[in-house]
């Protein structure tokens, strides 16, 4: 492409050899892509202390993220498990009859969506809680029982999640004889609320570290192109074109992400492998069988993919700056 | 080929290096661009390739005005023009051939087909033995004609050489001439910014004379008188 001299290929230069058609630059292209991202992993391996410093960098950064995320997903599934309501207690109005009392727990009983009805007397459930209590004695002082008739309702399994558990509740609540009713489900929801929480502060936490190997990245190839500035300078002289002075600097951003990411799946792997004997030694006290889940392929390769991202970004920000910066004197 | 017209230069902080300069140099002519230290000899370079833009005037190459090229076309006009430099620039830690195609692979070739191309050069200026050699390996004399040779590698059709023989013994000086020379044989327009008057008084070329920014001689009167 000559801009000032049309036809210069059969200018009469030293000969009349030709230059090269378009197609054959066309061709040129990826084959230059790939000379020149072997060349820039090349020239990581000329200071191959400093550019493992920055992978390394990258690769811890996204390390902690990571794993704060297998122990997230791996608490959700705990919790998944127990998201299930194992009984709804029925506090019964005090006014009743005995015989009501049994009509109400065969009606229960019978009712769609019980598996089993259990019923607590007032008297038995006073003598539990003075047992439980350890008021003991003191609550022979009572003039009356303040306690009511409790029925525990098991629902059946088809009844056993959140929504389904709290629409029985709901409608077992409604019956005259019932003063209200309750469901042991308060501190799941409170370990969800607990769980988002972490999940928020995961995020976060995660953006902050990006950021910060996006700019430790920037720096370290803002400090490459320093270090280059007469051969920048010179290839600028030559004609070279800001795109063909920065594609160097732009793969050895993509080799720190690759090689970033690359340690940082060997970085989590080790933790996670370091927790999970915890883990395990911890299951088997509660004798559950539990195992510890770690990344699928599909999150390695997102964590991949991050990684180079992050890589990239990082070098982009700093070749945008510099390259054009400097201009031959 | 290379045409000034009322051509003003003033650097930041006042410093005018080039007031109303107005000269041609033809397609194919060769000539000399003299004066003393600080005259705008290396200004004058430095706006026909485009590292410098004049403060007032035009600088025009075969008829395109330079004002009109956008900073993202400023590769492109310097790959038309073969550019020599005192201290050479050559990449000290390339090989003399690495040097040499530098121009060839930003244009797209790949080293296979730059290969023929950097021989040739090397062997028109006379040091194709040196081709895997590294610039520090090199004489003053070579390292000068290995940046002659990135020079000449893509054929452009104008030559600016910056004071080309500073430091080089009379006898390597005139070689380098010589070499320029048979550039100018085939076609070629060379622009050659030198004090040393020595030099140029042994040939007849075109001398172009700068003297605290104004052209007070541009080398037609002469024959004309």
């Amino acid at each position: 492409m000559s801009l000032l001299f049309r036809n210069r290929s059969i200018e009469k230069g030293a000969s009349s050899r030709g230059r090269l058609p378009w197609w054959r630059r066309l061709i040129m292209v990826p084959v230059h892509h790939a000379q020149q991202a072997i060349a820039s992993l090349g020239e990581l391996w000329r200071n191959p202390f400093a550019s493992f410093m920055t992978m390394a960098v990258l690769g811890l950064s996204l390390t902690l993220p990571s794993s704060l995320y297998v122990l997230v997903k791996n608490t959700s599934t705990i919790a998944d498990n127990w998201q299930e309501a194992s009984e709804v207690t029925l506090f019964l109005r005090k006014d009743l009859e005995q015989s009501e009392i049994d009509t109400l727990k065969t009606q229960t009983e019978l009712s769609e969506g019980v598996e089993s009805v259990r019923l607590i007397p007032k008297e038995q459930g006073l003598e539990e809680f003075k047992e439980q209590s350890g008021f003991g004695e003191t609550l022979d002082y009572l003039s009356s029982n303040p306690l009511p008739d409790v029925l525990v309702v098991i629902p059946a399994e088809s009844h056993r999640s959140p929504q389904r558990a709290e629409a029985l509740l709901n409608r077992l609540e409604k019956q005259r004889e019932v003063a209200y009713a309750k469901m042991d489900l308060e501190w799941l929801n409170r370990l969800q609320g607990i769980l988002n929480l972490i999940e928020d502060i995961l995020g976060a936490l995660a953006v902050v570290l990006c950021l910060s190997v996006v700019l430790i990245v920037g720096n370290t190839i803002r400090l490459n192109i320093l270090s280059k500035r007469d051969e920048i300078m010179v290839m600028k002289l030559v004609g070279a074109t800001n795109a063909f002075i920065q594609r160097p600097f732009l793969y050895t951003g993509v080799w720190y992400g690759i090689i970033g990411g690359l340690v940082a799946w060997l970085a989590t792997a080790l933790l996670i492998w370091w927790v999970e004997s915890a883990v395990v030694d911890l299951t088997e006290l509660y004798e559950t069988p539990f195992q510890l889940n770690g990344l699928t392929l599909g999150e390695l390769l997102i964590i991949w993919l991050i990684a180079v991202g992050l890589g990239l970004a990082g070098s982009y920000l700093a070749v945008r700056r510099h390259i054009q910066s400097i201009e031959p004197e | 080929m290379i045409r000034f017209e009322q051509v003003s230069k003033t650097y930041r902080g006042g410093h005018q290096a080039l007031s109303h300069v107005d000269f041609h140099v033809e397609p194919g002519e060769m000539a000399f661009l003299t004066g003393h230290s600080g005259a705008g000899k290396s200004t004058l370079l430095k706006l026909i390739s485009l590292m410098e833009r004049p403060t007032a005037g035009r600088v025009l190459i075969n008829g395109h005005d330079l004002r009109k090229i956008k900073p993202s076309q400023v590769p492109y006009v310097r790959r038309d023009i073969g550019m020599i430099f005192q201290d050479h620039r050559l990449l000290m830690d390339k090989t003399v051939f690495d040097n040499v195609a530098l121009p060839l692979i930003i244009e797209g070739y790949s080293v296979q087909e730059a290969r023929k191309r950097v021989v040739a050069a090397l062997e028109k200026v006379g040091i194709a033995d040196k081709v895997k050699h590294y610039p520090q390996m090199l004489s003053g004399g070579e390292q000068q004609r290995v940046g002659i040779a990135r020079a000449i590698v893509t054929k452009p059709p104008l030559l600016l050489a910056d004071e080309p023989t500073g430091n080089l013994d009379p006898k390597l000086s005139m070689e380098i001439i010589r070499l320029f020379e048979e550039f100018n044989k085939v076609g070629v327009a060379v622009l050659i910014a030198t004090h040393d008057l020595g030099l140029i008084a042994r040939l007849r070329y075109r001398t172009l004379t700068l003297k605290d920014g104004r052209m007070i001689n541009d080398g037609l009167e002469d024959s004309e008188l």
